[in-house]
């Protein structure tokens, strides 16, 4: 793999042996201290080198290059340089700014349901109850398990026009009419929603679960002695305690939503009905690898993407870190 | 101020908030398998109690949708990242803890930037690596990007902090190489932290949909999650194997996710601690 390590004074290695002859003691030992602590740099090195090597050329080299990408347009195989052009043309784009809009509705409205969904599970599983908390923790958590496209197969099936849950509310009287879960503009988005807010719930409940543990449950006796209800105690004690954990979960789901390709490209079908669920991810890989082959163009639109996301994660760390000072 | 009495109005609340939480998490599963036994109208439609159509569906999804080609692809790829993904990482991790020095944490502190950075970021300039490499639509394509896990060597490197260095100083004492000191002695007390990790990488391997979607040009190398996806596109699908093949392809997460419970969290709990 590598050149062979020298080995540490003490072992019988002869490297180190021959470097030290004819030297006094207290050289000898000074110099086989600095010998010695190479040697553990240099381990320390190969030990990351794997890594690093990966890193650069699937990660660095990646992230550099695009700036070559960001400067170009693409007709066909051909490419040109066209400086911030591809900026400019995404001020015009209705699509991709439509795309941004709805990624900024999921989050808006999926990521505040999750997560108050998720603390409010995890608070009734951890006070509410004794009997049946594993198997309930078990069964919230399951959807965790599947894969993203699995979710967009199963809600696709299951909210046909004619499919389950239609039949099921149609017989039930709770509609008139079939929902056009997957064609009609706005259903689509709720569609969206509900499988997002399926598959992650269970996921974040578990983040709280563990937080709910490490808290003393002395302060919710001292709570009760005071009086305080259980809504009361949720919304002045558990919430505000749960703070980071609350901020972790808003942070990972609001780039989760930023994200998002499988469902819009599968459960509604590329960003349909007439991309009414278009994200920005999904709008990404159809210009470069659907319909335009335009890279440049692409790779543009995806520094907007980043630069979103990381706005968006440093504004709530600034709400809720600033928050957690106060109080 | 309601002090909660058994079966008080609140509890008959939570109860039920807790039972149908847990129902609609549930029911999709048996909704699935109980899928794969019946004929395709009932499927769409919902049918609940099984069928007989589970071998014609099976046969449909082994020969038409050719499932144990997915499925091997799937596995080849998802193990072949876990074996050099624990092993990349887990020597990153112990190096950046255990050998610290201020260069190699400013390697790492690059290494943490990218921790946030969107995987659709970089598709494109991968996309044109891997085409100047010539191995796109090649398995390697797959599972080459995914090996590195900036998330992974943080992860474990959290749990290496946890490894007394005095043992590793004893060990040299002793005369142990450093890296017999990392196989010999760190290692099988990080056994419950790398099952974790490699539940991960599998996981993320297993699921990954973006990358392989682009990288994958034709049937032979398809992983499970793009023939479900091209399936999806058919202008006719065949509702009952599809189910057979989305039984197949959660399966296997469910299963290491029922044995392995602590492991399986803790790696997803691992960036929080």
């Amino acid at each position: 793999m590598t050149k062979p390590l020298p080995s540490p004074p003490g072992s019988p290695g002869q490297g180190t042996e021959a470097f030290l002859q004819g030297q006094t003691h207290q050289e000898r030992t000074v110099a086989a201290r600095g010998a010695y602590e190479r040697y553990l740099n240099r381990f320390g090195w190969f030990c990351v080198a794997p890594s690093v090597l990966f890193f650069s050329v699937f990660m660095a080299y990646p992230i550099i290059s695009s700036l070559y990408y960001v400067t170009r347009r693409w007709k066909g195989t051909v490419n040109t340089f066209i400086g911030l052009g591809n900026f400019v043309r995404m001020a015009r784009d209705n699509v991709f700014q439509a795309a941004l809009g709805h990624n900024f509705i999921f989050m808006v409205i999926q990521v505040p349901i999750m997560v108050f969904l998720a603390l409010l599970l995890a608070v009734l599983l951890n006070q509410g109850i004794r009997r049946f908390r594993g198997a309930l923790r078990l069964a919230i958590f399951l959807p965790s398990v599947t894969s993203l496209v699995v979710v967009s197969v199963l809600f696709r099936v299951l909210l046909q026009t004619n499919g389950f849950l239609n039949n099921v509310m149609l017989s039930a009287h709770l509609i008139p009419a079939p929902i056009g879960w997957l064609s009609d503009a706005f259903w689509a988005k709720v569609t969206i929603i509900l499988a997002i807010t399926w598959r992650w719930t269970g996921y974040n409940m578990v983040f709280f679960l563990v937080g709910l543990q490490s808290l003393d449950p002395q302060i919710f006796e001292a709570a009760e002695v005071d009086g305080a209800s259980k809504v009361r105690q949720f919304f002045t004690i558990t919430v505000p305690l749960l703070v980071p954990i609350i901020l972790f979960s808003a942070v990972t789901s609001t780039s989760g939503t930023m994200q998002l390709i499988e469902e819009p490209n599968i459960l509604t079908f590329q960003g349909g009905p007439s991309n009414a669920t278009m994200t920005a991810a999904l709008y990404i890989y159809r210009q470069a690898f659907f319909v335009n082959f335009d890279f440049g163009y692409a790779t543009s639109m995806s520094y907007i993407v980043v630069l979103i996301s990381g706005i968006l994660a440093f504004i709530q760390l600034r709400l809720l870190g600033g928050e957690r000072r106060a109080s | 101020m309601t002090v909660s009495r058994p079966w008080s109005l609140g509890r008959v609340g939570m109860w039920i908030i807790l039972l149908a939480c847990a129902l609609i998490s549930v029911f999709p599963f048996y909704w699935i398998m109980n899928g794969t036994t019946l004929n395709p109208n009932d499927v769409l439609r919902g049918l609940l109690v099984p069928g007989r159509d589970f071998m014609s569906n099976w046969k449909q999804a082994t020969t038409t949708y050719n499932l144990p080609l997915f499925f091997s692809n799937s596995l080849l790829i998802a193990l072949v990242t876990v074996f050099f993904g624990v092993i990349v990482n887990s020597l990153a991790a112990f190096g950046f803890e255990k050998y610290r020095s201020r260069a190699r944490d400013r390697v790492f502190g690059i290494l943490l930037l990218t921790l946030i950075l969107p995987q659709i970021a970089i598709v494109v300039p991968m996309f044109k690596l891997f085409s100047f490499m010539k191995l796109l639509n090649t398995r390697a394509a797959i599972a080459l990007p995914s090996i590195m896990s900036v998330f992974i060597i943080f992860f474990l490197r959290q749990n290496f902090k946890l490894f007394p260095t005095e043992i590793m100083e004893a060990a040299r004492v002793d005369g142990a190489s450093e890296l017999a000191i990392f196989i010999r002695i760190v290692s099988p007390s990080m056994r419950a932290s790398f099952a974790s990790a490699a539940i991960y990488i599998f996981l993320a391997q297993w699921n990954s949909y973006l990358w392989p979607l682009i990288t994958i040009l034709n049937d032979a190398i398809k992983t499970l999650p793009i023939a479900m996806a091209s399936i999806m596109y058919a202008y006719t699908i065949q509702y009952g194997a599809l189910m057979v093949i989305v039984c197949v392809s959660t399966l296997p997460v469910l299963i290491l996710f029922l044995t392995m419970q602590k492991q399986f969290v803790a790696g997803l709990l691992g960036s929080v601690k």
